[in-house]
């Protein structure tokens, strides 16, 4: 190598240097300038310092008329560029624009199907919108002409639900812009689990939202039937002005209440290391209130009921308060100095999460057997770790969240009501919640992969089934891979390590990769970015006298030699090593390994003993296997089952028959 | 309230005296209902016979591994299982109608009735009690249809109270009003069924029209009777599931399958209860009647066909 190249390349690399060390001392500059724009309050949590790398600050001062179910708002946004790059083009969410009749949310729940909603034929009362009325950027003026709706995702002009307002000079890197935008919302009728049900108010998704800068890029997607939330952590800072009469529950810790000379109170609210803020009301909330104290601190626990409900509050109160110390103790600490469970009214608005704040789901008949408001309960507070803390791309990667937090939702009921009757257990029926995982998927198990993005599954029950349904199936299957005490290790070392920095897929399957010291891409290219089916069988079991050849081949029990075999089918493509035991009628039981890779294998014995079983996942640790029925064979044919429904079916016949015969003759 | 009882008395007592009918009937619906499960049988006997998974449905209920089962091609669609059942149900109520006339003949005499008048009347009501059916479809299902629509506008119309209770309460009352409606036309037309067999009524509207007038002038006490037998029925139901809950472990198929058996019996015998009663009103009260007396002369003579013995015997 010659001296002048020398010179050439430590030039070269001096340069570099001191461009890179410039660079990050501007950017070190600008974000120490930033960090003083966005509060580094912590009045919501418990920790003393910030917990997130907060980006927005948003501080809002809202209106309400429950009458009309209308809000004026007013929104001052701060926002830090940390993308690295100057930005001059600001994406918003404009979610409650959805539910309008040319919206894609509206299009895509009548082609595919929601949980509630059947959008048949259009109600007035169901339209919703958040509308823009002006937009002012701090030291740039008004920017409300530049205003113009997109459609990143498709090519539904009528889709209002992502805006884009073009600033007249970029941000610089490092710098914070402040937004101060109008805007009037129309509450629709409860749906997608906001709006209004007569005296009750969901407000979720109400105000103009930013879009995350995520990889290179503005993440802000259109609102879909089947896609819920992503968001920037920040501090939110609310005033929500309503009637005296109404009774509040809201994102973050209450700052205040003010009573104000027109009949209305002011309530604030405050809220660190969020990005998202939902609010209640309702003149008829009956409310609890209790202290948890937690691994950081206090938790205060609210739980508003419906005044039909009140007798089920300690009910929701208790699997609130055990959800919460089960999290703590297996996942890690929940920071945030309050949790809000409120009971909705009617379920279009049950069962949904915002940072610090949940809805329930319950009826007035609900059974002391029947464990759906548990369940939906402890659903809900998971995702104030999955969705909440550690906020992945619930557009993007949804099995992320809903997925992490049922497979978290079976750990944690099955500690709590049981692993066979976490979900019914009344009048001989039991049913646990991995069943139930389980039973959504294998309907639609070979679909659509866990990785798709939330709005092109093939249908919304392939959606759910996968979503839900197959990646709580694919972690407890995992588990029986590397262990229960691993994988619990492995989901505190994710939450730990990539809460408030929404990670990605491979995030979490390192992790686990890691935490286990296991090669896992063969099972995780299969399970989860693959669509391959599992469906192992026992194809066919059988003994025969050694001497069958024999004139007179007597068998005597414990002296005959019988030759047996097992073979056993890999029906599906989905390759996975499985455990087999085979019995015998002497009572002995033999053990054995198939790596699964060929598509069948045949274990053969000689025995002075009739094989009397074979089953494969003796241990049932495989929760992907589509078909559990024909994971065994017994040699012998017990009609128990069959009998046992024959019986309940001849019952129901019976009785509809006398009904029948009853009225009509 | 006196009456009422002794209706009650004397309707069960014509049941108690001829318990054949319970048996025949009881046999002939659980015969068609176990027909009814040949379908069931042949689809999941070959999955769930030689499959340790099947201990789910035997030492528990798990209803997922009832879906999962449902879910496996093999075991064929739903619907395959149950559409059997559904014409046999159909089937049961059609040949309750074809039998019914015999039954009735024995409950409005005080003779045992032979087997061949049994069928003899059962032949020749047949198409009496055909378009007796008819009739009542015509006026049981308007009535009723237009119960419901007024109970499902009034359920819709509370359900905008702030309560969430309030349509519960609403649509409840809404049911026992319907129940109590339809059970008011199916007291009337029990009625005329046993006018159309007692006179051997060829002209059925007439029977229609004896029994409405019976109903209308007596529906207390009938009302009365026929609830009672209901709310009997319902205590049935709800004590059967809570034994069936408490008392049978859940692999006992034979446990479960006497318990619900028991109900069958107990439920049909409230039922021939309530036809007993209806009988007996009409012995004690139709039978006598100038009115019914004045129009029975032409038509008591069997104009064609075997001979019919006597209405009611002497007593």
């Amino acid at each position: 190598m010659g001296f002048r190249r020398i010179r050439v390349i430590l030039l070269f690399s001096c340069w570099s240097v001191a461009s890179a060390f410039a660079q990050s001392s501007a950017a070190a500059k600008a974000r120490s300038g930033a960090e003083s724009t966005i509060p580094q309050t912590t009045s919501a949590i418990n920790s003393t310092t910030p917990m997130s790398e907060r980006v927005v600050w948003y501080a809002i001062d809202a209106k309400y008329n429950p009458q009309n179910h209308q809000l004026d708002g007013s929104e001052v946004l701060t926002y830090r560029n940390l993308s690295g790059q100057a930005l001059d083009r600001f994406p918003f969410h404009l979610y409650l624009n959805a539910f309008q009749p040319k919206a894609t949310w509206i299009r895509e729940a009548r082609a595919l199907g929601t949980r509630d909603m059947t959008y048949e034929k259009w109600k007035d009362e169901e339209f919703g919108s958040d509308e823009i009325k002006s937009v002012e950027v701090e030291g740039m003026g008004d920017v409300t002409g530049s205003l113009h709706y997109i459609q990143p995702d498709d090519t539904n002009k009528d889709d209002k639900t992502v805006i884009e307002a073009v600033l007249p000079r970029p941000v610089a890197p490092g710098e914070s812009v402040t937004f101060k935008i109008k805007f009037h919302d129309q509450f629709p009728e409860a749906q997608a689990r906001t709006g209004y049900k007569k005296d009750f108010t969901l407000g979720g998704q109400w105000f103009p939202k930013v879009g995350v800068w995520w990889h290179g890029a503005w993440n802000c997607h259109q609102f879909h039937a089947t896609t819920e939330f992503f968001a920037d952590f920040g501090v939110f800072d609310v005033k929500v002005t309503l009637p005296q009469d109404q009774v509040v529950g809201a994102s973050g810790v209450e700052v205040s209440s003010v009573s104000n000379a027109d009949g209305t109170k002011t309530l604030t609210y405050h809220g660190d290391d969020i990005h998202d803020f939902a609010w209640t009301a309702s003149p008829r909330f009956r409310v609890a209130e209790e202290t948890y104290q937690g691994t950081m601190g206090p938790v205060k626990m609210k739980v508003m009921m419906q005044p039909e409900h009140w007798s089920q509050e300690a009910r929701h109160a208790k699997i609130l308060r055990q959800t919460l110390e089960h999290f703590e103790k297996w996942y890690g600490p929940y920071p945030y100095k309050t949790i809000t469970l409120v009971d909705p009214l009617g379920q279009e608005a049950g069962g949904m999460e915002y940072p610090t704040f949940i809805t329930g789901d319950t009826s007035w008949w609900m059974p002391d057997g029947l464990y759906g408001p548990e369940l939906v309960v402890e659903h809900e507070f998971g995702h104030q770790y999955w969705y909440g803390m550690v906020a992945t791309n619930e557009f993007e990667e949804a099995w992320m969240d809903e997925g992490l937090n049922s497979y978290t939702e079976v750990k944690i009921l099955d500690d709590i009501l049981g692993k066979k009757t976490s979900v019914i257990n009344m009048f001989g029926l039991t049913a646990g919640e991995r069943d139930i995982q389980r039973a959504g998927y294998i309907g639609v198990a070979d679909f659509d992969p866990m990785t798709r993005k939330a709005w092109q599954f093939a249908s919304f029950n392939s959606y759910g089934g996968v979503t839900y349904g197959k990646t709580a199936s694919v972690l407890l299957t995992l588990e029986g891979v590397i262990g229960e005490e691993t994988m619990q290790k492995a989901m505190h070392v994710y939450f730990m390590k990539y809460r408030f920095t929404h990670p990605t897929k491979d995030d979490f399957l390192n992790t686990v990769e890691e935490v286990s010291g296991k090669k896992l891409r063969s099972y995780f290219d299969q399970a989860v970015s693959g669509t391959q089916v599992m469906d192992y069988e026992v194809m066919s079991l059988g003994s025969s006298n050694v001497n069958w050849y024999e004139k007179d081949p007597k068998e005597k029990k414990g002296e005959t030699l019988y030759e047996s075999s097992v073979m056993v089918h890999r029906k599906g493509d989905f390759i996975f090593p499985v455990e087999v035991q085979v019995k015998f009628d002497n009572g002995e039981t033999v053990h054995e390994h198939w790596d699964g890779q060929d598509r069948w294998t045949r274990f053969s014995y000689l025995k002075k003993s009739k094989v009397a079983s074979a089953e494969v996942d003796p241990e049932h640790t495989i929760h992907l296997d589509r078909n559990n029925f024909n994971n065994s064979s017994t040699r012998e044919s017990d009609s128990t089952a069959t009998s046992k429904l024959a019986n309940f079916w001849v019952f129901l016949t019976q009785t509809l028959s006398q009904f029948l015969s009853w009225w009509v003759v | 309230m006196q009456e009422e009882t002794g209706l009650l008395r004397a309707g069960w007592s014509a049941v108690r005296r001829n318990p054949r009918y319970l048996v025949w009937f009881w046999l002939l619906n659980l015969a068609l209902a176990w027909f009814g499960t040949l379908a069931l049988r042949g689809a999941a006997s070959p999955i769930l016979d030689t499959s340790l998974h099947a201990d789910q449905l035997v030492h528990r209920f798990n209803p997922t591994a009832l879906i999962e089962l449902l879910s496996i091609p093999q075991s064929g669609s739903a619907a395959g299982w149950t559409m059997p059942s559904y014409f046999l149900t159909g089937l049961f109520a059609v040949t309750t109608l074809l039998l019914m006339p015999g039954v009735l003949r024995q409950y409005t005499s005080e003779y045992r009735v032979s087997r061949d008048e049994f069928f003899r009347t059962c032949g020749r009501n047949l198409w009496r009690y055909v378009r007796l059916a008819l009739i009542y479809a015509v006026i049981a299902v308007p009535v009723t249809g237009l119960l419901f629509v007024i109970r499902k506008a009034l359920v819709a119309f509370a359900d905008k109270a702030l309560n969430e209770l309030f349509p519960v309460w609403v649509g409840g009352i809404g049911l026992a009003v319907i129940f109590l409606a339809a059970t008011a036309i199916r007291i009337w037309f029990d009625l005329a069924e046993v006018d159309v067999v007692v006179r051997d009524q060829n002209a059925v509207r007439k029977s229609v029209g004896a029994g409405f007038r019976y109903l209308r002038r007596h529906w207390g006490r009938l009302l009365g009777a026929y609830v009672v037998i209901s709310l009997l029925a319902l205590i049935v139901l709800v004590a059967g599931v809570w034994l069936w809950n408490v008392l049978v472990p859940p692999s006992s198929v034979f446990g479960a399958f006497l318990i619900g058996q028991i109900m069958m019996v107990l439920w049909l015998s409230a039922r021939f209860w309530q036809r007993a009663v209806a009988a007996s009103f009409y012995m004690a009260e139709m039978l006598v009647a100038p009115a019914f007396l004045g129009a029975r002369g032409p038509e008591t003579g069997v104009a064609v066909g075997p001979a019919v013995p006597p209405l009611v015997s002497p007593s």
